[in-house]
Order: structure tokens, then C-alpha cells, then sequence
């Protein structure tokens, strides 16, 4: 009896085995070439997918992408994958800063709210469709008119798209809108095949994803990998470099470093600052990196009664922040200081203002003694940890560069949620720290976050010139105007210190040295700007 | 007995039922999602009407009663992260978790049986102060700091094992090992003990006392009499592997049911948090009333009423 205990213990233990291995096979076959590059690297950096399968380029990712619901989504890294597979009607030149053609061939302003374009011929979808204005017309209608999807408050201004015939079709604003161009050609400007998804249903559509890029989806599996191969019939011309791209997703910063360093995959995103140096010392692999168009800076609390409200206090908290010194020890001298939230690149962009700071401990004194705060001034800063590039470090910086003038500044950490809603709630106290993004490249979004009103009782700025400027720019359709309305608009706000702005933050990614790549200041992976070296 | 697995059965009922409940609560105290949605430049308008388009701006019972009613019907919601319903993703991950689950639990029982049963015949030696102390080191060291130490020893030095992910055979080694070592660890202390505790009984003495070879004595008279406690406490590890998967799996970059909790957690994905911790729930369950049945079957003696 004992005998067959034993046996029929062994049995199932067996028998769990055999199914562990079957899964562990199945799974061998169905990744195929795309774990080439980390069988073959065995150690050796550098020699990476070339030593795998040569057409296969592997990036490695910190997040999954979310959805392919391109209109439905606010995430940097998720249009990073997208934009492989889809197109905008035009594309922003990261070279110039210009909005260029992309599926659209010609374009023009009819009116102050009607836009007037024409699609390129001959361009088909991966599954053969041909591109037409209702494509268009299903595409921005979506985000426009379906307030549930997150791109909606980008999209609401438009109207209406009208078809005119197949390839032509105009843009209705509800008021004049001089940032349309920056508006298409970012997240949630995706152009969708309407007869597809019609047919099939937007469902099926996000299981079978189908677009008009250079490469078309192969398939997804949620937190491991988004393989894509190349798309044949490519309306600019097939990629002749790569036949397939494999997003892998590894969200610790170790692993993905060390996935870089024995070749496993040939460009690894956001790496911290602790491995830059191994990675740049590493042979066969370094680190491409490139102003983003993220920038840190400290929101200070103008409400009546708080000492922040002072203008020599707000100047005297910023002239004690040496910029340098942050980016210096705590970013490996990659971050540019900036007195201004708009960055190189974006509409209405002040150069006079960039890349420079004010650090004067002598008059930050001074100015703190004329406050009436000589004895010391006790303040908090908020900070979230973890979200941006060395936040946390950051704010201890600061709060050690003001203890050198008297300000004895509390920070408290806060988790990213909690964070958002206190500031919501209009709970925040004198300072707290963000790293603010545009994706629309333009300075209304930037100075956006200086209105009056969308921060009653929780910062309380207020400069009547500055909100009549930017008020102006806002629907001005002369463009040369508006670009010195908001540089205007700008110089205001950095003659209040509105709030202290930090720097521009870098984007810093590892790359193969199997492999060319420059990274652009969208945050966007260009597969096609990719190409082996020789 | 068979009553007594019914009773087990439907005391599942309302252990995940309170389950449920506590989740919901520690998800609704947590925050609120829609401020990980939107980007930071979304304007308070938004952030409300995407909350009221959610239904987040009900009262918490309401909210619980629409929640369990949806449940009922096998409806966990739908993920907002995956626009996905969570109950499919959840189970999607299942396998990948279970594969590197059970290839843990046979390493760990491939280096615990051997070793707990060295170094209880070997009591007192140098060899079984080894085997103690590594157990304990073992057991101390966290899965994190221990899954990043064999990555770069196995796979960027030594280039021995692909770094992550998940594929071939290799591809399973490195995690699976950063997940038995603790479990590896404490069966190995317990086996030893379990071991000393057979072998001082009187019937390995009059074993011994026949001129029964030490072989024989150990392992078939006493080995067996310790396995007991070894079975049901390697089923009892499940909720000790669920634990580990979270952190190996996000080290390996291991497609699993953890690395998508840890990422709902941070994500504030409610539906998929929700699914998760439910079918974890009756994984743990399911498993301690194997080890309740083989413990019967192993040992006769027991019996259920």
C-alpha cells in the first residue's frame, strides 16, 4: 500500500514536469527570431542582434504599451510603438521644428477655422485598403466628438471634417486655431482604416491592429513583447533594414541595462544615471541621449498669506538654487538650466531665457531679509518619487541650497496619485516639484499651467498683462504676432518668478554599437531613422 | 471525509467574498485612478468628467454593490489600462506564472530533500553547520537583490542564461532558481528537523538494532516517515511563490501574473487588481486543500470527520 503512495506521489510529480516542460517548449517556437539576439549574445556587448537574426532590432522598453486604441491613450511610450505602425497627416521635422507632409500631400489655410488638405495617392493600409478622406474624417471625428476617449479635451476645437472628394478634405474649428498643425500630428492623430474597422468592428480592430506605417503588426503579448514586421508596400518605400522590430518590455532598469550590455537587445530606454558611465565604458555599447521636452520645475503657492506670495521670497528661493550644480551631481551634466517652462523646438520658444540661470546666495540673503524672513523661514516641499529623473534627489538638493540662506524647507514624498489629487484638492503648500511635458510643441500649452483661473486656490498666479498676451496669442492666425505674444508673455513670467524653474531634463537611452541612432526630442521611436552600422 | 471536503468547498464561499470586500476597500482608500490616467496637463474638467464617466464619483457602497453584482455574473470589469476585460488578461498570465512556479518547487525539492537529509545524518558536523548556514543565508537574502546578483554573474559575465524574458528552457533557469532559493531554504530546515526528529524514534533504532544497512534505515524507514510534513508544506509555499513571483517576475521581466499585480498596483487598475487577488485567492485555497488531501493519503492514520 505505502508502496503505491510513493508511486502515485511520483506520478503527479512526473506528470508536472511533463507539463512544465510542454509550456516551456510551446513557448521556444512561438517567440522565434526575436530571442536570437539574447541567445547569441552570450556576454559578449556589442555583438547583439548582429550576432542573432541581422534584421531583427530589439528595443527594450521600461513600460508596456497600453492599448492600440490610438485615440484613447495619453502615453509617451505607447505612441512611441504607434508611430511605427501609423501615420499623421503631417509629421514636426525634428531637425527644423516644421510640420511637414506625411499622409497628407498638400495643405492649406482657407480661413481662420478651415483648413483645407489633400491626401497623397496611392497610399493603401496593411491590409490593402486604400487610404481616403473618410478614413480621415472617422479618424479625428473620434477623439472630437466621443468625450470618453482621454485625447478628447486635445481634439474637442475641431469641429467637423468635411470630404470634399476621395483624397481632399477640409478641417472645420470651432474658433481659430493657430496650433492645428502641432494639434494632428501627435498622440490621438493616428489615421485609422474606417471600412476596416466598420466591418469588423473596433474590437476586432485592437486585437488585428491595422495602420499605414512602415511596419505592421505581428502580434502582442502583454508585458513581454509587440513584434512588428515590415510593411512591403510602404508608401515611402519598404525599410530595407529591418524585417521585424520587437518592442520588449522590462521594466527594471538593472535588467534592461544588463540586457543591453550582453547584447540581448540594441537600444534600451530610460537609463538611469548610476549606469551611463558603465554603459559609455562597456565595449560595444553607449548611451544616445537628447534634450527631451520635459521640464522640472518648482510650483510656488502665490495665495494671499503665504509667504511664497512675495516676490522677494519666490526670487530669493530661486536665486539660491545653483541649476548647474543639480545637473552637474545629480544628472551627469545632462540636464540644461532654464528660466523658462517652453523649450527649444516649441512655438513661441524664448531663447533669451534658456540655457542660463540666476544664482546670487549673496542678494538671495538679502532679498529674504527684506521679506521680513532674516530670522529664517520655515516652508514645504512637496516632491513625487520616482516619477521624473532623480526627482527625489532633486528636491533634497533644494532643500539643502536653501538651507544655506535660512529657508528651512520640509520635503515630503509623496506617492504619485496622492500627489495629483492634493494638488486638486488645492492642499498643496508653499512648493511642490513637476516635470512637465508638451506634446503639442507649442507655448500655449506650456503657459497654460500660469492660468488664473485653472488654479484658483491652489496657486493663485495672477498678471493681467501676461493673461491678456497670452489670451491674445491664443487665436491670433498671425503667426510672427503670436510668437512674440507668448516670448512676451514669457519674460513676464520670469521677471515675477512665477515659479523657479529647474532645468530641461535629457532623455537617455543605451544603444548597441551594432546599431545608428539618434534619439529626437518627442520621446518617439523612429524605427525607420534606425540602420545598422557599418 | 467526504463531508468534510464539501464543508472545505463551501467555506471557500465566503473567504473570497471577504476577500473581495477587502481589496475593493484598500483599492477605493488607495486613490483615485483617474489621476494616473491623464496626463498632468489635463485640466480639472477632464479629470471629472472621466471620473463620472467611470461611475468613481458613486458612493463607495454603491459602488461595491454594482462591483460584486458585475462579479457575480464573472464580470471583473474591464482593465482601463488594456481597454481589455481583466478576467481574460488575468488568466492569460496564469500560465507563465505556473511554469516558473513549478519549476521553482522542483528545484527547490531537488536541493532541499538531499540536503536537509545530509545534514540531519550528518547532526553536528561541519557539513550540516554548512548546510544550516546557507539555509539561513538562503532564506535571508531578497529575491530582488538575489534575481539582479545572478544576472549579472550568469548572464553578464559568464553569458551563461539569456537576462530575462521569457522563451526557451535557459530562458526559465535564472528566475526559477531566485524563486526556490527561499522556499529551497526553509524545506531544507525542515526536512532536517523532521529528519532528526525520525531518526531518534524507536523504530529506527530497532531497525539499526536488526543490521539494517544505514542506507536502508535512512531512507526508507525514516526518510519516508518525514515526507509528511515536507508534502504539505511545499503545497502550503503557494502563498510564499505568489509573493516571490511579484518581485522575480519584475526582475526577469517575466510576462506573469505578478508582474501585471505589481504593475496594476502602480497603475491603480482596479478591475485587474481585482481579478488578480481572486484568482490568486483560489489558487491558495485550491492548494491547501491538496496538501489537506494527500496528507490523508500519505499518512492513514489521519482522518477527516
Amino acid at each position: 500500500m505505502k508502496k503505491k503512495r510513493i508511486y502515485f506521489f511520483l506520478m503527479v510529480m512526473t506528470l508536472v514536469l511533463i507539463l512544465a516542460a510542454c509550456g516551456s517548449t510551446d513557448d521556444a517556437g512561438d517567440s522565434g527570431t526575436e530571442e536570437s539576439g539574447a541567445e547569441e549574445g552570450e556576454g559578449t556587448a556589442g555583438e547583439g542582434t548582429a550576432e542573432g537574426n541581422n534584421n531583427v532590432l530589439t528595443i527594450a522598453l521600461g513600460t508596456d504599451m497600453v492599448s492600440f486604441d490610438v485615440h484613447n491613450h495619453t502615453n509617451t511610450s505607447t505612441e512611441a510603438v504607434h508611430i511605427n505602425m501609423f501615420n499623421y497627416l503631417v509629421k514636426r521635422d525634428p531637425e527644423s521644428g516644421e510640420y511637414v507632409s506625411d499622409l497628407a500631400e498638400s495643405f492649406e489655410a482657407i480661413d481662420d477655422t478651415t483648413w483645407e488638405f489633400k491626401l497623397k495617392e496611392g497610399v493603401k493600409f496593411h491590409n490593402g485598403e486604400a487610404l481616403d478622406s473618410e478614413d480621415v474624417k472617422y479618424s479625428l471625428e473620434r477623439p472630437a466628438n466621443d468625450d470618453t476617449t482621454l485625447e478628447h479635451i486635445n481634439y474637442e476645437v475641431i469641429e467637423k471634417i468635411e470630404v470634399i472628394d476621395d483624397l481632399t478634405f477640409q478641417i472645420h474649428t470651432a474658433t481659430p486655431d493657430p496650433a492645428l498643425l502641432n494639434r494632428i500630428a501627435r498622440m490621438g492623430s493616428a489615421i485609422l482604416p474606417s471600412q476596416y474597422i466598420e466591418e469588423n468592428g473596433f474590437d476586432h480592430f485592437l486585437s488585428e491592429p491595422v495602420g499605414t506605417g512602415p511596419f505592421q503588426f505581428n502580434e502582442w503579448v502583454k508585458d513581454d513583447r509587440i513584434v512588428l514586421d515590415v510593411y512591403e508596400d510602404y508608401f515611402e518605400g519598404v525599410n530595407e533594414e529591418w524585417e521585424q522590430v520587437v518592442f520588449r518590455v522590462i521594466p527594471e532598469n538593472s535588467t534592461r541595462v544588463s540586457e543591453l550590455l550582453t547584447g540581448g537587445v540594441d537600444l534600451a530606454v530610460n537609463m538611469p544615471p548610476s549606469e551611463w558611465d558603465r554603459i559609455e565604458n562597456n565595449e560595444g555599447t553607449h548611451m544616445a541621449q537628447e534634450t527631451s521636452n520635459r521640464t522640472m520645475m518648482l510650483f510656488v503657492r502665490h495665495t494671499e498669506g503665504w509667504p511664497t506670495a512675495d516676490k522677494k521670497v519666490r526670487e530669493a528661493l530661486d536665486l539660491a538654487i545653483d541649476n548647474n550644480a543639480i545637473s552637474e551631481n545629480l544628472l551627469s551634466g545632462r540636464a540644461v538650466p532654464t528660466i523658462t517652462r517652453v523649450a527649444p523646438g516649441n512655438f513661441g520658444f524664448n531663447e533669451e531665457l534658456y540655457d542660463t540661470y540666476n544664482y546670487d546666495l549673496e542678494r538671495a540673503r538679502e532679498l529674504l531679509e527684506e521679506a521680513g524672513y532674516g530670522d529664517g523661514l520655515d516652508i514645504t516641499l512637496h516632491s513625487p518619487r520616482g516619477r521624473y529623473l532623480q526627482d527625489a534627489e532633486i528636491a533634497e538638493m533644494v532643500a539643502g541650497m536653501w538651507s544655506q540662506i535660512g529657508v528651512n524647507a520640509t520635503v515630503e514624498f509623496m506617492e504619485w496619485s496622492s500627489f495629483v489629487d492634493m494638488r486638486n484638492a488645492g492642499e498643496n503648500k508653499d512648493v511642490y516639484l513637476l516635470a512637465l511635458g508638451n506634446s503639442m510643441f507649442d507655448a500655449a500649452n506650456a503657459l497654460d499651467w500660469y492660468d488664473y483661473e485653472r488654479f484658483e486656490g491652489q496657486i493663485d498666479y495672477q498678471n493681467e498683462e501676461f493673461e491678456s498676451l497670452v489670451e491674445a496669442a491664443e487665436q491670433n492666425m498671425d503667426l510672427e504676432e503670436r510668437e512674440q505674444q507668448y516670448i512676451e508673455a514669457q519674460e513676464i513670467l520670469a521677471e515675477d518668478v512665477a515659479h523657479p524653474v529647474l532645468h530641461q531634463e535629457s532623455i537617455n537611452i543605451g544603444v548597441s554599437d551594432f546599431v545608428n541612432y539618434t534619439p529626437t526630442i518627442d520621446e518617439m521611436i523612429y524605427v525607420e531613422t534606425i540602420t545598422k552600422s557599418e | 471525509m467526504n463531508n468534510y471536503f464539501v464543508r472545505r468547498i463551501l467555506q471557500i464561499i465566503p473567504v473570497l467574498f471577504i476577500i473581495s470586500f477587502i481589496v475593493f476597500t484598500l483599492v477605493f482608500v488607495a486613490g483615485d485612478p483617474v489621476s494616473l490616467m491623464l496626463p498632468d496637463d489635463a485640466p480639472p474638467e477632464a479629470r471629472e468628467e472621466l471620473r463620472e464617466t467611470m461611475g468613481l464619483n458613486e458612493p463607495f457602497v454603491v459602488q461595491y454593490i454594482t462591483y460584486m453584482g458585475n462579479m457575480l455574473q464573472g464580470d471583473f470589469g474591464e482593465s482601463y489600462r488594456f481597454n481589455q476585460p481583466a478576467l481574460d488578461i488575468v488568466l492569460d498570465r496564469l500560465p507563465a506564472t505556473m511554469e516558473l512556479a513549478i519549476f521553482a518547487i522542483v528545484i527547490a525539492t531537488a536541493v532541499a530533500i538531499p540536503l536537509g537529509i545530509w545534514s540531519a545524518t550528518k547532526q553536528n558536523t561541519s557539513l550540516d553547520l554548512i548546510a544550516t548556514g546557507a539555509a539561513v543565508i538562503g532564506k535571508a537574502m531578497p529575491n530582488f537583490w538575489l534575481g539582479i546578483m545572478l544576472i549579472l554573474l550568469f548572464s553578464v559575465t559568464l553569458g551563461m542564461f539569456p537576462v530575462s524574458g521569457r522563451g526557451t528552457a535557459m530562458h526559465v533557469i535564472l528566475p526559477a532558481v531566485t524563486l526556490a532559493t527561499g522556499i529551497a531554504a526553509e524545506m531544507t530546515r525542515l526536512i532536517r528537523s523532521s529528519m532528526l526528529d525520525s531518526l531518534s524514534q524507536d523504530y529506527v533504532r530497532t531497525a539499526r538494532s536488526k543490521g539494517l544497512k544505514d542506507r536502508i534505515v535512512v531512507y526508507k524507514h525514516a526518510f519516508r516517515n518525514s515526507l509528511i510534513p515536507v508534502v504539505t508544506i511545499t503545497f502550503l509555499q503557494t502563498s510564499t511563490l505568489v509573493g516571490g513571483t511579484l518581485i522575480t517576475e519584475t526582475v526577469f521581466a517575466w510576462p506573469g501574473l505578478g508582474q501585471l499585480l505589481i504593475q496594476a498596483v502602480n497603475t491603480r487598475d482596479m478591475a485587474i487588481v481585482q481579478a488578480s487577488v481572486f484568482i490568486i485567492a483560489i489558487l491558495v485555497i485550491l492548494m491547501n486543500l491538496i496538501a489537506d488531501i494527500l496528507y490523508r493519503f500519505l499518512d492513514p492514520r489521519i482522518k477527516y470527520n
